[in-house]
């Protein structure tokens, strides 16, 4: 099973990664730094066209064209920088150092093809010596995660329902043993019951395994279940980042507060939620300059116009926010706007 | 295995129900075409420059016979035929039953037009898999025109060049007809020779003419395989080029078998134009002459054989989905 060392460490640099549109290069993620520090979940949340998959697709080096990294890098541990990796090097990590999870909604199994002999094709082309205990793994995961195993690997996808291809997706992802594992909208189009049941096996499976692991989703409530991290993304960019109860505890960026108010309550009036006014910037209407969400922040100054946000540092917790400061906590600086208008 | 035998039985049932149709339809249509079969004799003969009163006698003397009572009983009488597997007498050319005259015209055509087709299909899948995967290169470009270029050209246009080509500019191959008549037919080396030689134009022409068509269809069903999201996960489990080209190519051309079979069914129709260019005594040149004689039988003969080919090809296709496409197999299994 699982070889005894720690799980890797990621740290993502200055990670930008640009589209080629006939309007020109345009950057789907702009500067990202970002760590994954071992064994842990983090989780990253953003609307669509926030650059979050393009993120996730970035720790594979599969960016798909018209995309490529124009800049930055990504070091795992055991396996260097992936955006220097190409070719065969770069097949024979996927899957084996770095498992990725597809979208619940995505069919990510061949049709015509038992998943067991996906299996096979699996262990194949990562010159698995012995493909018996290769499916024997793949058995024992399914168990793990409730299903019958067996008959499993004897059934074509159309013939398992969403949250078992799901299963299946977890599977192929860990049964060369990865101890990476990206999970992109990992409970997106699967019903609550089954999502929940998902997340409880993605915990689970972390753990036993020793895993650290990325979580991408546009659900906090996804990430307030599994997270340990949270890093927000708008407009290709990190708006926020921290432990996961801190940062839900006491946003700091206008757009995190924005997403947290917007979440109807339980308990009181739905009229209290506030949802954001506006919308996310398209691909090609991200400003070149300047902050990528002042066009809907209250707290908007003139500097947003022209600076990018600094990143505000406190402890463990980031914002990139020309009104967060970082001596005065948990409140940006309302008041301090006026005195701020620079060119 | 019921699965399949349910489903077969069923195809068959409906499969007789349209041939049935079908002969119905075609005998009255055959019925209904302007003048008969004795009339067009006579009028041969006539031209021919016999008297009137003698080309009468000599039809009545060949035939020995007139077509006899109502349409109504001429129906019974031939579907009562088809019942026992008899196709009945080649009026055109006497003494001979139909079934020996489809039979003699079926072997120039099935074996060219199999050969031709199926040469089409292979070359034009493998360069539609590579038309694709090189889409945004010269390279692609220069086969999807190719495509283009000759699923537009008339397969007629195509058998006159290369008949002009290959018979007058290089005279390498011969003009026509299915061997040299002064090699006795036998199974010996000369004759087999002279056959394929003179088979040569004739399948070029079908496969020629069958690539454009075949290739454009692999192609776009390539393109849209390798956009779905199992190609990309594949990809992402770092799965080898070669297993990853296995699941692209076994998904693109599932589709592309459903028009194969069809033109498999349809190759018993011949082909009126490239058989004559190459005078090559195929169903579809035949099918022109016992039109142009007005020979009742082996008209009806020779639509029942093609109508019965387009059904058993569909049959064949919907089984062989069956096996190839999982996904089939249990829509039966539901049902």
């Amino acid at each position: 099973m699982a070889p005894e060392q720690s799980p890797p460490g990621v740290r993502i640099r200055g990670l930008t990664v640009v589209y080629r549109t006939p309007a020109g290069e345009l950057p789907a993620v702009s500067g990202v730094d970002l760590d994954l520090a071992p064994g842990t979940i983090t989780g990253v949340v953003g609307e669509s066209g926030s650059g979050k998959s393009t993120l996730a697709l970035s720790l594979l080096n599969a960016v798909q064209p018209p995309g490529r990294i124009a800049a930055g890098s990504v070091e795992i541990d055991g396996l260097g920088d992936v955006v220097a990796l190409g070719g065969e090097g770069l097949r024979r990590a996927r899957g084996r150092h770095v498992g990725y999870v597809f979208q619940a909604a995505q069919n990510s199994l061949n049709p015509l093809k038992t998943v067991g002999k996906q299996v096979l094709d699996l262990g194949r082309s990562h010159g698995v010596e012995d493909p018996r205990g290769l499916l024997a793994d793949a058995r024992d995961l399914l168990g793990r995660m409730g299903l019958d195993g067996a008959r499993v690997l004897d059934s074509y996808q159309h013939e398992l329902s969403g949250g078992m291809r799901q299963r299946v997706g977890i599977m192929l992802a860990l049964v060369l043993n990865a101890r990476l594992v990206v999970l992109d909208e990992p409970t997106t189009a699967l019903d609550m019951i089954t999502q929940a049941t998902i997340l409880r096996i993605v915990r689970e499976v972390h753990a036993e395994r020793g895993l650290t692991t990325l979580v991408i989703t546009h659900d906090l409530g996804v990430v307030a279940e599994v997270a340990d991290r949270l890093a927000v993304m708008y407009g290709g960019r990190l708006a926020e980042q921290g432990p996961t109860r801190e940062v839900l505890a006491g946003p700091r960026h206008p757009y995190t507060r924005g997403l947290l108010g917007a979440i109807p309550r339980l308990v009181g009036d739905i009229g209290e939620a506030r949802a954001l006014p506006g919308r996310p910037p398209t691909l090609a209407g991200v400003p070149a300059d300047g902050c990528v969400f002042r066009e809907r922040c209250p707290l908007r100054m003139d500097v947003c116009e022209t600076g990018r946000p600094p990143v505000v540092v406190s402890g463990s917790r980031s914002a990139a926010c020309h009104a967060v400061r970082d001596d005065e906590g948990d409140r940006p600086a309302v008041a301090a706007a006026t005195g701020e208008d620079q060119a | 295995m019921a699965v399949l035998l349910r489903r077969l039985a069923g195809h068959v049932a409906r499969g007789f129900v349209m041939i049935l149709v079908v002969t119905t339809i075609s005998f009255l249509i055959i019925r209904s075409v302007p003048g008969d079969p004795l009339l067009a004799r006579y009028q041969k003969l006539v031209e021919q420059g016999m008297a009137p009163d003698a080309a009468q006698r000599a039809v009545e003397a060949l035939y020995g016979f007139t077509p006899k009572g109502g349409l109504w009983e001429q129906y019974l009488d031939y579907m009562g035929g088809l019942a026992h597997l008899d196709l009945g007498q080649s009026l055109s050319v006497p003494g001979t039953g139909v079934s020996t005259v489809l039979f003699s015209a079926a072997k120039w055509t099935l074996i060219p037009v199999l050969a031709g087709t199926l040469l089409s299909f292979l070359v034009g899948v493998v360069m539609g898999v590579y038309a694709a995967i090189k889409r945004t290169g010269v390279l692609g470009d220069l086969l999807a025109i190719s495509g283009s270029l000759l699923h537009g050209v008339p397969q007629y246009v195509l058998a006159l060049l290369l008949g002009a080509i290959f018979t007058t500019l290089i005279p390498i191959l011969p003009a026509g007809g299915t061997a040299d008549i002064v090699i006795d037919p036998g199974f010996t080396a000369d004759y087999i020779g002279s056959l394929v030689q003179h088979a040569t134009l004739p399948v070029v022409t079908y496969a020629l003419a069958g690539y454009g068509g075949w290739i454009l269809a692999m192609k776009s069903s390539v393109v849209t395989v390798l956009g779905d999201d199992f190609i990309l996960a594949a990809e992402l489990r770092g799965m080898k080029r070669s297993i990853i080209f296995r699941y692209v190519a076994r998904n693109a051309i599932l589709p592309l078998f459903t028009i194969l079979a069809l033109s498999l069914g349809l190759l018993f129709g011949g082909s009126i134009f490239i058989e004559r260019i190459f005078n090559y005594p195929g169903l579809g040149l035949m099918l022109i002459d016992s039109i142009n004689n007005r020979d009742y039988s082996l008209m009806g003969g020779a639509f029942l054989l093609i109508t019965t080919a387009v059904v058993v090809a569909n049959i064949a296709a919907d089984l062989l989905y069956t096996v190839i496409d999982p996904r089939v197999r249990s829509g039966g299994e539901a049902a």
